[in-house]
């Protein structure tokens, strides 16, 4: 039978209230408290019930992870639940702090339940199944249902739904879905539309995500000492595309020298990029790459100096975790050659 | 302006000795339907096929899919491109109903070429594994694009409309089983009950961002591309005053099929005098500089507006950067007192957590969202591939590649596949098929 | 992948044409390109004149990292 490790709160583990919400992390054998009741239908033995008290795992959150993980450690488990938490603020952080830490360094599933007005719900929901919890421990039973309902899919291996087809909160990730009902676009567009000119509460079909901002880096202090790079997503490549970098959702870039060049010729260099015609870029690359115009600007001593190689990869389809995953290899090379700047072009 | 589309049910399709229809069964002359399509001198080679849901046959590369149509009085079927420039919408076109002649390359495919299959997991993936098809497998000679991954197709293309024309032929004389009528009038003066409900527009971003021309959607055999938004009725529509173009990745094509059939406008005609006031199309396009997505957004807030629109559907032809065409023409209408609703897919990616569309704005509040051009899809291997199946990968389908580290290659030596739904052929149905939608995980 | 780089703290620059796109992906300095296919020097135009436009915004791209900014600012070329 597989098996699982359940976490609480000095509360729910018995422990005590307030006061003892210092209570340090134990490990015991066997159920303590809710566990007792997930065990009863939970499609694997719960091994092992961990107690941490809110305000000890609050105030100093990466020792007692740590605590809690070389408890772990050396333990089998195919699954970690912790909570349910309900409406309590601390508990729920505490909830994510310990299933993201141990999701991370076992790779076990991880489950856990809170309401939907704690901190712990925006802080965590990305990272893990966070099931929409209620408000007070009076639903214990219904709260500790769910999540064993979803912990079971997990354990047999069933597919997991759409976050609210399961009671989860969205984890950022979306997918198609054929509908069951098989209502078409054209249906639903006619419903939307006339509850909203109507006046009537409608539900999109696409929220619109929050945009995540990076703080601005400081501008360069004295130009003429400053050295900086171009990078492109436009598929410039040298013809025959030595990285294979593909022509749309690429997962690949390369890197070219340009030591000594006075910008890039057609028949040389090319486009690899799918998303636009490529007749004017393939004859004259620099209308992508303008390594002609930094020449010229760094001989005029406007900047200090062009780093040796331009970076090249294709920006159509290209996800933003991909996206992120080749910049952040990039960088190791920019560090490198100390480059102050950079010069992205897209197309 | 009245529209008598005039169906023949078709039940099944045969090859023959002459063309006929008859108590639903097509009968296909295939040696005369071929010699129709090798007038063109471009075709060198061309075969036929006849393909049904439940078969385990795979297309690819599948490049368009037309709806067989013909005119009792004599007109062409797509005026202004496979024949005479008159208006469209008006007067009687009868059309093969349950089928649709599809169009293969033998060998090379291309960025926008798409692959259908007729069974297995696949075959849901697009309406056409549900429908009866004529498939044409041909080959040209046009050497000047055979290795560019953005092909034309125009032989290929053309061949396939012509052949959707011919072999409605045998229906030309005969009685419809059924007709189904779509009339719009001006938009004035319509009946007072009408007036009185919420009146709507339907505005279309189809596919036109190659500047080269033979690439993009036509309306009237004019590229548009070059093309600022302008009112249409919705009939010219419905009756091939649109042919689909050959640039964009597969799944988000919108077939000359699609055209003809647009299940948006014909759900709005179903609405029209019970729900809302349907007053028509305005046709816009999708452009690649900042400057021409925005004129195009002005143009067609503009027309809303003096319109006297309530409401607006907006439905793009494309993901990406027509992202931003779709999106700046929600808000300008939305900016111009027009409740506005968006149809579109997305492209979150394999792993679902990219941005949906790559512009957002909190204005676009109601969006229908139809499919995730960048999800994994695998497909076991079908009995017979019509085409090449090499093409998926090796020539740049927008869903295939040649190579991947992790995944390995798109087409495997057992004939299975691994892809993104990007080369499903039009398979995220934007003009209102779809039964997907997009959900949160 | 600008933002990536920038969470280094290396500042970048965006060259594109589509600003909204760029805004939203969150890039700090934009400085506007012509057009997709061919952001700096429409091959319809003399190629002095591509040459031109091409400097000319290249020099504003690299003002712009020389220039402190609050807000997504776009630089006008």
């Amino acid at each position: 039978m597989k098996k699982a490790i359940v976490y609480l709160n000095q509360f729910f583990g018995q422990i005590g209230g307030e006061e003892k919400a210092g209570f340090e992390p134990e490990i015991r054998e066997g159920q303590v408290g809710p566990a007792m009741q997930m065990a009863k239908t939970l499609h694997a033995e719960v091994t092992h019930t961990i107690i941490c008290g809110d305000n000890c795992m609050g105030s100093n959150p990466e020792e007692t992870c740590a605590k809690i993980l070389a408890m772990l450690d050396g333990l089998e488990f195919d699954i970690f639940l912790a909570g349910p938490a309900f409406q309590a603020g601390r508990y729920t952080v505490a909830c994510g702090l310990i299933c993201k830490a141990v999701k991370e360094k076992f790779g076990v599933p991880v489950v856990t339940s809170m309401n939907v007005e704690t901190p712990g719900v925006n802080m965590f929901r990305k990272d893990m199944y966070i099931l929409k919890g209620a408000n007070s421990a009076a639903k214990m039973r219904k709260d500790l249902s769910n999540m064993v309902t979803l912990a079971n899919k997990l354990l047999d291996g069933v597919a997991i739904g759409p976050a609210e087809e399961e009671g989860c909160f969205p984890r950022g990730i979306r997918h198609q879905v054929w509908r069951k009902d098989g209502k078409p676009a054209s249906e639903r567009m006619i419903d939307m539309l006339l509850k909203k000119v109507n006046g009537l509460p409608f539900v999109t079909e696409m929220p619109i995500p929050k945009i995540d901002r990076v703080p601005i880096a400081p501008a360069i202090k004295d130009l003429k000492k400053a050295k900086i790079a171009l990078l492109n997503t436009g598929g410039i490549v040298p013809v025959d595309n030595p990285d294979r970098i593909q022509s749309a959702s690429a997962t690949r870039w390369g890197r070219y020298s340009i030591e000594g060049a006075d910008g890039l010729e057609g028949g040389v260099f090319k486009t690899v990029h799918a998303g636009f015609d490529p007749a004017a870029a393939d004859a004259d690359p620099d209308v992508i790459t303008p390594i002609d115009a930094l020449r010229a600007l760094e001989k005029e001593g406007f900047y200090g100096a062009l780093h040796n190689w331009f970076y090249t990869t294709v920006g159509t389809g290209t996800t933003e975790s991909e996206a992120a995953r080749m910049a952040r290899e990039i960088v190791p090379y920019l560090k490198e050659d100390c480059v102050d700047a950079v010069i992205m072009v897209s197309t | 302006m009245k529209l008598e589309i005039g169906n023949f049910h078709v039940r099944d399709i045969v090859f023959g000795d002459a063309l006929s229809f008859r108590d639903g069964i097509l009968t296909i002359q295939k040696e005369e339907a071929l010699n129709f399509i090798r007038q063109d001198d471009r075709i060198t080679e061309a075969e036929l096929y006849i393909v049904k849901p439940g078969e385990e046959v795979r297309l690819c590369p599948v490049k368009e899919a037309i709806e067989p149509r013909v005119r009792p009085d004599g007109r062409g079927i797509f005026p202004g491109y496979t024949s005479k420039l008159l208006p469209a919408g008006e007067g009687k076109v009868h059309a093969l109903k349950n089928c649709s002649v599809l169009v293969v390359g033998r060998h090379m495919g291309g960025f926008q070429d798409g692959l259908i299959d007729m069974a297995g997991p696949g075959q849901k993936m697009t309406i056409f594994g549900n429908l009866l098809n004529i498939v044409l497998v041909a080959d040209t000679n046009e050497a000047f694009e055979r290795f560019e991954q953005q092909k034309m197709n125009d032989a290929l293309r053309r061949a396939g409309h012509k052949l959707a024309e011919f072999i409605a032929g045998c229906v030309k004389e005969l009685e419809p089983e059924e007709v189904e009528v779509y009339e719009m009038g001006s938009v004035r003066g319509r009946d007072p009950e009408t007036e009185k409900l919420p009146s709507v527009v339907y505005v279309m971003q189809p596919q036109s961002q190659m500047e080269a021309l033979g690439y993009n959607d036509l309306l009237y055999g004019w590229d548009l591309n070059r093309f600022l938004p302008t009112y249409m009725n919705p009939n010219e529509i419905l009756d091939g005053a649109v042919v689909s173009g050959s640039f964009m990745p597969c799944s988000s094509k919108w077939s000359t099929y699609d055209f003809q059939n647009t299940p948006n406008i014909k759900a709005l005609y179903r609405e029209h005098g019970k729900t809302l006031n349907f007053l028509g199309v305005i046709m816009s396009n999708l452009n690649v500089a900042l400057e021409q997505k925005e004129r195009a957004a002005q143009f067609v807030a503009q027309l809303a507006v003096s319109l006297g629109a309530d409401a607006a559907v907006v439905a793009e032809e494309g993901y990406g950067n027509p992202d931003a065409d779709f999106v700046a023409c929600l808000v300008a209408l939305e900016d111009a007192g027009v409740k506005t609703i968006g149809v579109t897919n997305e492209s979150t990616g394999r792993d679902g957590r990219g941005q949906p569309l790559v512009t957002l704005d909190e204005k676009c509040d109601a969006i229908v969202s139809c499919g995730n051009v960048g999800e994994l899809i695998e497909l076991p291997p079908m009995k017979v591939v019509l085409g090449e199946l090499e093409a998926l990968g090796r020539d740049g389908n927008s869903g295939g590649w040649e190579h991947d580290e992790i995944l390995g290659p798109s087409v495997r030596p057992d004939g299975s596949v691994i892809m993104e739904n990007n080369g499903i052929f039009c398979g995220d149905q934007v003009a209102g098929w779809s039964p997907k939608q997009m959900m949160a995980f | 992948m600008v933002k990536e780089i920038e969470r280094t703290g290396i500042p970048v620059v965006h060259m594109c044409n589509l600003i909204p796109v760029s805004k939203t992906v969150g890039a700090n300095r934009m400085v506007p390109t012509i057009s997709i296919p061919y952001p700096l020097g429409d091959p319809s135009t003399p190629k002095e004149d591509q040459w031109k436009l091409r400097y000319h915004r290249t020099k504003v791209a690299i003002q712009a990292i020389a220039t402190d900014v609050q807000e997504q600012t776009v630089f006008s070329v």
